[in-house]
């Protein structure tokens, strides 16, 4: 447009550059580059930060070849059903393509946060060996990788500021790896070694922390013993965020005072978790710090509900409590009385297969919850019964929910005392909580659910599906309603194929969709392929019996289904079990 | 549709993670002929844990609780795959938690219980009487390996970090990490380094949530 190139030369190019950095969200930046050529020049050399929700939805080389100056890179790989063991082992997901082209394009790049993919020693050796500037790594759900990869990158990252390791799966066959820290290394800030399965020189972590001034969140592995956590907090006391280590031990008041004016001494603690085997005896050493707590993670501790009672009671600033059930309704209408200022509340099954000791954990606490913290907004609880009054007085209760994931552990399970499908309760969720931006569904559901979800929920970005439902209706709705559907993963629900034809475009609207135990079949799928040049739709099969997928007729059922736009095409990497229908 | 397998293609480090129930019972069947080697050392503890449940060792109490080394299979309830939905990173933390290992003066290994896998303390304790019952009385017929020529029974053991002589079998293979047979256990719970009655007391506290009233008639070991 003319209008929009005499806009353009007014300005030299680092005022638009400057402009457009105070766009931070990346939907803008884009919004900004679809203006006009000019625009879209300026914006794509100033992009200095990068999210890929979907490792496969981009060729790596491309997005390098774009943004030229990005040093903060953060991707995603597998699907969220992965966590739960749905998605195959060698389905894919691997960094290698990614981290060769950021490599070869981006030798500045100093952050690299990766997401639920298979991470390679090799991977994590060409990031410690090309990045010179690197300062930020970041494993969430990963695998692939061993503690020889971490001693790489404790090598040669000189500068190296957060080594972020959250639930990772990691082979331990480099027992000193932390002991590759240089001397010279003192910049760290952050060092979460939580998920490591193996032993950790303590000695080596005491003289690393030690000579790290800046260190604000530590978080232990379960292998530290609690006499040396005590060693630990007074190399650094200016700790903000700690996670514990094994925190049981032989009952001895000399230790436990130590270990309390240890944790008295960190006078900036914010944040605790960890706690693997608490058992009641050493958790009044926290009492100190609990009123300046802002987040607890219990949830990795078997302490019961009077013992949590008695700590969480302190903490009137916690904004975020993770905890196991074993904390009870009456753990919770404590918290509600405590907890004003909550924000968000994760409540764990101590026990999610068996029925060994029938925990009080029921409606009545999410209630207790929801009536007494005005500022939660995001829930996870696990319980085993609900009712459609306690879910409306919840919604009544909480108009500004952003995520609400109710799992009631038993698949169908209808109000307890209605026996009615829960519908009305999650239908009088989303019509209230009108910014709901994730919900996870469970119990007895007719499609009268989706109806409203899809009706109401127009800031809905991921919805999780599971035993629910009638039919086609029920997936009709949500993918004909919910605006801004991102992602939508859906298992053991009688949905087909005709709603997957009908709403065949809002698949390219979206990230991604997953369908498994399902009603669709193989002749859907290759009609949406077909239809849907931007999509990939992968079917994965492992059983693997009887002809090849190519031979199989339409109405063969599909397993499982993963399908997600992309402007890549069909990868290369699909283990045996993927077939991608074209 | 249900139960769907995960690809049997994985390596024990996924079975872990897979948590399928029916895995960790001790069954005879014949698996996978690449788990021939498994099924060798697993082929005692069956035969260990086999005589003591035929065994009637709970005099009088009318709970049964099943004195199992290999994780209670919950009332025959089919194993969804990946529901509840929970993390098994969380999974194997937890259930790992509620082992305890048991010392016993002047016997020549030790052994790992179940906690969670006895309603209470007294079955508890009967459960570890029989364990230890070997060292003071033989006095159940059962298929232990002797060998034939000069009679000495052989017991299967490793050696674990602590440089504790334990017995194979009381913790159910996919408990136990995959990868390491003769070194680190990983992951396990509470160590109990004599038999203290408080500690072992405040342990099943923890995991059951109850108080139980110290008894006169406890065994002491």
């Amino acid at each position: 447009m003319v209008g929009g190139f005499r806009w353009a030369a007014m300005f030299p190019d680092e005022v638009w550059e400057h402009v457009f950095s105070f766009l931070p969200a990346d939907a803008d930046r884009n919004a900004a580059a679809l203006v006009c050529r000019a625009w879209y020049r300026l914006e794509r050399r100033s992009r200095w930060r990068v999210f890929v929700g979907n490792c496969y939805a981009v060729e790596p080389a491309a997005a390098v070849r774009r943004f030229p100056e990005v040093r903060a890179a953060a991707i995603k790989g597998k699907p969220h059903f992965a966590d739960f063991n749905l998605v195959p082992s060698d389905w894919g997901g691997g960094a290698e393509a990614w981290v060769e082209a950021m490599a070869e394009g981006w030798p500045h790049l100093e952050e690299l946060r990766l997401k639920r993919m298979v991470v390679s020693d090799d991977c994590l050796e060409l990031i410690a060996r090309c990045f010179k500037n690197f300062k930020v790594l970041s494993l969430v759900s990963c695998e692939g990788f061993s503690t020889a990869g971490l001693a790489a990158i404790a090598a040669n990252c000189r500068y190296l500021r957060e080594l972020d390791l959250h639930e990772n799966e990691v082979e331990d066959n480099c027992l000193h790896w932390m002991s590759h820290f240089p001397e010279s290394c003192t910049s760290l800030v952050t060092l979460n070694i939580a998920c490591l399965e193996g032993e950790v020189n303590v000695s080596v972590l005491e003289r690393l922390i030690g000579r790290c001034p800046n260190l604000k969140t530590l978080r232990l592995n379960h292998s530290v013993p609690l006499e040396r956590l005590v060693g630990l907090l007074h190399r650094a006391p200016q700790l903000v965020d700690l996670g514990t280590g094994k925190y049981a031990a032989q009952h001895h008041p000399e230790l436990f005072s130590r270990l309390e004016s240890a944790i008295a001494g960190c006078k900036n603690l914010k944040g605790l978790s960890g706690f693997w085997e608490a058992g009641p005896t050493f958790l009044p050493a926290i009492y100190s710090v609990c009123e300046g707590l802002t987040s607890l993670n219990l949830s990795y501790a078997t302490i019961q509900g009077p013992e949590l009672i008695k700590l969480i009671s302190r903490c009137k600033n916690l904004q975020r409590l993770w905890v196991m059930d074993l904390i009870e309704d009456e753990g919770l209408i404590a918290v509600a009385a405590s907890c004003k200022l909550l924000q968000e509340l994760r409540v764990f099954p101590s026990d999610p297969y068996g029925a060994a000791q029938p925990i009080s954990l029921t409606e009545h606490g999410l209630v207790a919850i929801s009536a007494g913290c005005p500022m939660l907004h995001s829930v996870l609880y696990f319980c085993r019964q609900m009712t459609n009054a306690a879910l409306l007085t919840v919604a009544k209760n909480c108009p500004n929910f952003t995520c609400f994931r109710l799992c009631i552990m038993e698949p169908h399970t209808p109000d307890y005392i209605t026996r009615q499908p829960l519908d009305a309760g999650f239908s009088a969720i989303v019509e209230s909580c009108k910014h709901l931006r994730r919900l996870s569904l469970s119990g007895l559901l007719t499609d009268l659910v989706f109806k409203s979800i899809g009706a109401s929920a127009n800031r809905l970005e991921m919805l999780s599906v599971a035993f629910a439902g009638d039919g086609d209706a029920g997936l009709h709705y949500i993918l004909s309603g919910c605006k801004n559907l991102r992602k939508l993963e859906i298992r053991d629900c009688p949905f087909g194929d005709k709603p997957l034809l009908d709403n065949a475009a809002k698949l390219e609207t979206m990230r991604s969709l997953w369908m498994s135990s399902c009603s669709v079949t193989l002749g859907a799928c290759r009609q949406l392929a077909r239809k849907m040049p931007l999509l990939n739709v992968e079917v994965i099969n492992e059983r693997k019996r009887g002809l090849p997928l190519e031979l199989q007729p339409d109405n063969c059922p599909v397993e499982k289904l993963y399908i997600y736009r992309t402007v890549a095409g069909p990868r290369s990497d699909t283990p045996s079990c993927v077939w991608i229908l074209r | 549709m249900s139960t769907t397998e995960t690809g049997n293609s994985s390596t024990t480090e996924s079975a872990v993670s897979g948590l399928d129930y029916e895995e960790t019972q001790l069954t005879l069947a014949a698996s996978g002929a690449s788990r021939s080697e498994l099924e060798r050392k697993r082929g005692f503890s069956e035969g260990v844990d086999l005589s003591l449940e035929t065994k009637d060792f709970l005099s009088g109490s009318s709970d049964e609780a099943p004195i199992s080394g290999a994780g209670e299979p919950s009332a025959a309830k089919a194993q969804v795959v990946g529901w509840p939905p929970v993390r098994s990173f969380r999974r194997n933390v937890l259930k790992s938690c509620t082992y305890v290992k048991v010392a016993v003066d002047g016997t020549p290994y030790l052994r790992k219980v179940d906690l969670e896998a006895h309603a209470g303390y007294q079955q508890l304790l009967t459960a570890l009487e029989e364990m230890f019952s070997c060292f003071t009385a033989r006095n159940y017929p059962n298929e232990r390996l002797v060998d034939p020529v000069n009679g000495t029974e052989y017991v299967p053991t490793y050696e674990d970090k602590d440089g504790d002589w334990m017995l194979i079998g009381d913790v159910p293979w996919k408990v136990r990490s995959s990868s390491n047979f003769t070194g680190n256990i990983k992951g396990f719970g509470s160590h109990v380094e004599a038999i203290n009655k408080e500690e072992l007391e405040g342990a099943i506290s923890t995991i059951h949530g109850k108080h139980h009233s110290t008894e006169n008639n406890l065994v002491e070991w």
